[in-house]
């Protein structure tokens, strides 16, 4: 029996190749995943413990109330100079170093544009001469001057930055300021970590350009021979003050290693997410292949079964088929995914100069049982059907009938369906912290579910899309309609496959395109600013100067800066809106639910938006207990009014005087500003153009460019979303041309026949182009109706974040039905020339 | 048989009408070398118009080759086959094909509908590929005279065999090709479906002067016809005009079949 699965095997691989290719497909996107996951761990890990390597104890502030854990600094108090002295007395301390390490330090290229940009992070940091530090020269000597800095080596071989050379930096969004080049150095023994900018400057410098105000972000202590790191550690926590912890260089590594790593897995785990879509489409792909190929060999099965085979037997021969089929193609996948991990780990700006790629077993042996696995399950149900071919079918005519659709399968196919409805309502409008698992679930048991449904669709969808083909095509249209409709479970699971990369990308479109509306509506509804200036570099802000050189200029009218901040209150992060309430609707409007806005003049005085207040039960007059990061003690705030909140805008908000007396510095998010009486917008812009000419990093925009900045970013978050989707599509187009040759193969007859009876090459592949057609037309209008329903539940969903308005972009979703045209018509390509190709006599002799 | 014939006034006689195909010098070698076979040898044989000619001979004589050949379904090796006037072998695919469409008519033995089309369609088929309408009142006598009128809904799995043989051959008479070839059409009949057939191709001949090759190994099919060439080891080797099934069998019993 194996011998006969073998030589099956053997004889269809041409058939199979398509759902090979497929699992190859999806599996080469999860082992790609896991091999760039682990590679960026181990480069990870690797720097962070080259980088404590000798360091005992580490000294650092207390986190931040309200601040998120995070890589770079800023997020915990600063520790004071004058602990240092203090912790380097501690007994059996033998150095104790004040290390700088924040983000907000840009260097310029040599044509003047910002190094980094939107990439990877920048930081500044101060050069230590000691052996806690994890910079090593490469060439040139370190910052001895007060405008002497030192570049990691990665930056300055990307740059063209060499020793000697003159270069210029921006600070926090602030002026161009002149330094000079004196050395370049490695990051352990790395170029630089994963690609982050460091530029290491005298610490009195870092102190003065990174605005610590006398602080260090850490101290590093070195052990004296025969002292353990923890008894160091338990000596240094003795003399710190109740803000500062110490802990062991190990700790921090580890700690380090983790905050990184919790990042790397959610980027991975989302890549791997993309990678199961598309071996999900590609299941669709092996049910299919399987399916047909069992129906088309249903009298050699039959004439096993006549010759005394079991059905367990038969079953079994079909499962060792796909069984292989599997084994062999996830080889291959886990084998590419390695080539793909290359293009992933460049695409992600990651460097692998150092050590090149991991390689893991685990990524291997996952890929290929997950390959493996999921084609044998997608084998059983069409190996089922193939234990239940009679002996008797040797004997007859076996031309392959189509399957009727059972009333098990209709009830079966709306209850998965409907599980799938209610597992994704439950997912979005309940609160739960299980939001994720539900919503994946939910898709696929809706995708499985209208999988089974589908065929039902088939002929009244088929139909009408075929209607006026036949009319405009004559009989090759009228055929493909015919042969599109004959075997309804067929078409379907074709279109299904192609429906849900369809589905996946039309409810992206359509929350992207109301994250677009929304961010309009509510930049349009809360701005009265006609001008606006953001920082491009940094999220940090920028330094307040800005707006003061803006204030200074006549034309300009209404400058105010905005702040923002986090603070804690009724134990939960809630982001913090600082503004001038003199400058209210000259340049930001609030729609107040109760209370006014103008009380924040009052610094007694928040506003908070409606959500919130509404989640908390609070209104104007409520007083409220909030704890400011940097303040020792909570203090208490009453709500001076409630505002309707936005994409834009939401959370507390506070005067500038309060924002001002609550944090150490003071950072813009963004300046306001209108055109002076008299001035037209864009003499205002000109003008703040000129009075920003030294500050290479801040951005000026009109209120209708920033809208447009705000869609294009999301744009561009959609069109990377679409990229990865894109995959599954593709799966899915192999589907369709997996489907037409077999169907082409299993109608050799009546295509000789048709050719015998005069239709021509070019009316044969028109014929299948139009079959090809109908069934992708079909998945794409199963999946917009689908995507855009999803959609649709996300935005109203998200309603509370801000995601005010329900936007279906109607052009959008008609490009897409375009290109599941232009989709179909690719894939007849081959099994249309095929069936052109085809040899009357040999297709009409076949008895 | 001679009655018949006189009956038929206005039937050209056989040996003087133009024929409507013709094989001149046709051979077709199949393989190559030590195995190559000579399906067709120097064969020369002309098909009368308006008329119904049996082609017969044992197993691997050559005929359905020849059938093959003459309707533009294979090429010749060498030699040359004609339809009227036109040679076959200087067509190119799209040629052949129309010419196919246009002039000829096809009934095979078996799998002769497209099983996604019901009856009527097609019986129009070839009509249809062409976009050219059907000729309203031919249809509606080939369709009587076939007597599947109240069956034209029914798609082929829902005909019996005999039937699906009849809209075959109703198709290959709704185009009016110049010639009509049958390769075994009640190969998989019983006797009286094939007779059915066989008595509805006759007429055909009779009303419509309808040109007719049948490849057949059946003496009492063949004997339907105006005359049978008899063909053995890729050459005409014998012919009869005015058969009868026992006059069949004896040449038959001397070719060795």
């Amino acid at each position: 029996m194996l011998k006969v699965t073998l030589r099956g095997l053997l004889a269809h691989k041409l058939r199979l190749s398509l759902t090979a290719v497929a699992i190859v497909l999806g599996i080469a996107f999860v082992s790609s995943t896991f091999v760039v996951g682990d590679t960026i761990n181990n480069v990870f890990g690797a720097i962070f413990t080259d980088a404590n390597q000798g360091i005992a104890v580490v000294v650092e502030g207390q986190p931040l109330a309200g601040a998120s854990q995070d890589i770079g600094g800023g997020q915990r108090l600063p520790v004071p100079a004058a602990l240092v002295p203090t912790v380097r007395q501690v007994s059996g301390a033998k150095e104790a170093d004040g290390i700088i390490f924040r983000t907000g330090a840009t260097l310029l290229s040599p044509s003047g544009k910002p190094i980094g940009g939107s990439g990877p992070p920048t930081f500044g940091a101060n050069w230590v001469d000691s052996p806690t530090s994890p910079y090593h020269l490469r060439s040139g000597h370190s910052p001895q001057a007060a405008d002497d800095i030192v570049v990691d080596a990665a930056t300055a071989a990307a740059n063209g930055i060499h020793v000697g050379q003159t270069t210029q930096m921006v600070f926090n969004g602030g002026p161009r300021q002149t330094f000079h080049v004196s050395g370049i150095a490695g990051y352990g023994s790395a170029d630089n970590v994963a690609g982050a900018t460091i530029t290491l400057f005298t610490t009195p410098t870092a102190m003065r350009v990174l605005d610590t105000q006398g602080n260090f972000d850490q101290i590093a202590v070195l052990s004296a021979s025969g002292v353990g790191d923890a008894t160091l550690r338990d000596r240094v926590a003795a003399v710190l003050p109740a803000n500062m912890v110490a802990q062991t260089g190990g700790a921090q590594a580890n700690q380090q290693k983790q905050a990184t790593q919790s990042i790397i897995s959610i980027l991975s785990t989302a890549l791997l997410v993309f990678g199961l879509i598309a071996l999900f489409v590609g299941s669709f792909l092996i049910v299919n292949t399987f399916t047909i190929l069992i129906a088309q060999r249903s009298r050699e099965l039959a004439l096993l079964r006549a010759l005394g085979a079991t059905r367990r037997q038969v079953m079994v021969s079909v499962l060792i088929e796909a069984l292989l089929t599997g084994l062999v193609a996830s080889a291959i996948g886990a084998g590419l995914g390695i080539l793909l991990a290359i293009g992933l780990a460049r695409l992600l700006g990651f460097s692998l100069t150092n050590g090149g790629l991991t390689v893991s077993p685990r990524s291997f042996i996952v890929s290929i049982a997950v390959g493996t696995i999921v084609t044998v399950l997608a084998a059983i149900l069409p190996a089922r059907r193939a234990t239940r071919v009679a002996p008797m079918a040797a004997l007859r005519d076996a031309v392959p009938e189509a399957q009727p659709l059972t009333r098990r399968r209709i009830i079966g196919g709306a209850i998965t369906a409907a599980i799938g409805v209610i597992l994704l309502g439950v997912g979005l409008f309940t609160s739960t912290d299980q939001t994720l698992p539900l919503l994946g679930l939910g898709t696929l048991a809706l995708f499985i579910g209208i999988a089974y449904l589908a065929p039902l669709l088939v002929r009244p969808v088929a139909g009408a899309l075929g209607r006026p083909l036949a009319r405009l095509r004559g009989v090759p249209g009228r055929l493909a309609r015919e042969n599109a409709m004959r075997s309804p479970r067929r078409t379907a699971s074709t279109a299904a496959a192609l429906m849900i990369g369809v589905a996946l990308i039309a409810a992206v479109a359509v929350i992207a395109a109301s994250f677009k509306a929304s961010g309009e509506s509510a930049i349009v509804g809360s701005v009265n600013a006609q001008l606006l200036v953001t920082d491009t570099s940094s999220q940090a802000g920028f330094s307040n100067n800005d707006a003061a050189t803006l204030r200074a200029d006549p034309r300009l009218a209404d400058v105010t800066e905005v702040r923002a901040n986090s603070i804690v209150a009724a134990s939960a992060n809630q982001s913090l809106l600082g503004i001038d309430p003199a400058e209210i609707n000259h340049t930001v409007t609030f729609d107040m639910v109760n209370g006014d806005a103008g009380s924040i003049a009052d610094a007694q005085n928040v506003l908070i938006d409606d959500t919130t207040a509404n989640a908390r039960g609070w209104t104007a007059g409520t007083v409220l207990t909030v704890q400011f990061p940097y303040a020792p003690t909570t203090t208490t705030k009453r709500v001076g009014g409630v505002y309707r909140g936005n994409a834009l805008i939401s959370g507390f908000v506070v005067s500038l005087a309060t924002y001002a007396a609550s944090f150490p510095t003071q950072r813009d998010i963004a300046i306001l500003a209108n055109p002076a009486p008299g001035q037209s917008l864009t003499a205002a812009n000109k003008a703040m153009t000129s009075d920003l000419n030294a500050y290479p990093t801040l951005t000026i925009q009109t209120k209708q460019q920033f809208v447009d900045a705000n869609s294009a970013s999301i744009d561009q978050a959609q069109s990377l979303i679409d990229v990865l989707l894109v995959l599954s599509i593709v799966i899915a187009a192999l589907g369709v041309v997996n489907t037409l040759a077999l169907s082409v193969l299993e109608r050799a007859r009546e295509l000789g026949l048709l050719r015998a009876l005069g239709l021509t090459r070019r009316q044969t592949r028109s014929m299948v182009r139009w079959e090809a057609v109908i069934i992708a037309l079909l998945g794409a209008l199963l999946g917009l109706v689908i995507g855009a329903g999803m959609g649709a539940a996300v935005v109203r969903a998200l309603a509370d974040q801000g995601l005010s308005k329900l936007s279906v972009p109607a052009s959008q979703l008609l490009a897409y039905v375009v290109a599941a045209f232009v989709i179909g018509v690719l894939a007849a390509v081959l099994p249309a020339r095929r069936a052109a190709r085809l040899n009357i006599l040999d297709a009409i002799a076949s008895e | 048989m001679t009655e018949e014939l006189a009956a038929r006034p206005d039937a050209p006689p056989l040996a003087a009408s133009k024929p409507a195909a013709r094989a001149v010098n046709a051979t077709k070698v199949f393989g190559r070398d030590d195995a190559a076979v000579r399906a067709l040898d120097d064969l020369t044989v002309d098909f009368a118009a308006g008329h119904f000619t049996a082609i017969m001979g044992p197993s691997g004589s050559g005929k359905s080759t020849l059938l093959h050949c003459l309707a533009g379904l294979d090429a010749l090796t060498s030699g040359h086959v004609f339809i009227g006037d036109t040679e076959l072998g200087a067509l190119k695919d799209t040629e052949l094909t129309l010419l196919r469409r246009r002039r000829v008519g096809f009934i095979f033995q078996s799998f002769n509908l497209v099983p996604t089309l019901n009856a009527l369609d097609n019986i129009t088929l070839p009509l249809a590929i062409a976009g050219e309408p059907a000729n309203a009142e031919l249809l509606k006598e080939v369709v009587g005279s076939i007597g599947l009128t109240d069956r034209l809904g029914h798609r082929p799995s829902e005909l019996s065999g005999g039937q699906q043989q009849r809209v075959a051959a109703a198709r290959a008479l709704v185009s009016r090709p110049d010639i009509i070839f049958a390769d075994e059409p009640t190969g998989n009949l019983d006797s009286r479906s094939g007779a059915e057939l066989l008595g509805f191709l006759r007429t055909a001949v009779e009303n419509f002067m309808q040109t007719i090759v049948m490849v057949t190994h059946d003496p009492l099919a063949a004997a339907y016809a105006d005359r049978v060439v008899f063909i053995a080891d890729g050459k005409t080797v014998n012919e009869m005009t005015s058969p009868t099934a026992e006059g069949i069998l004896d040449i038959m019993k001397h070719l060795g079949a």
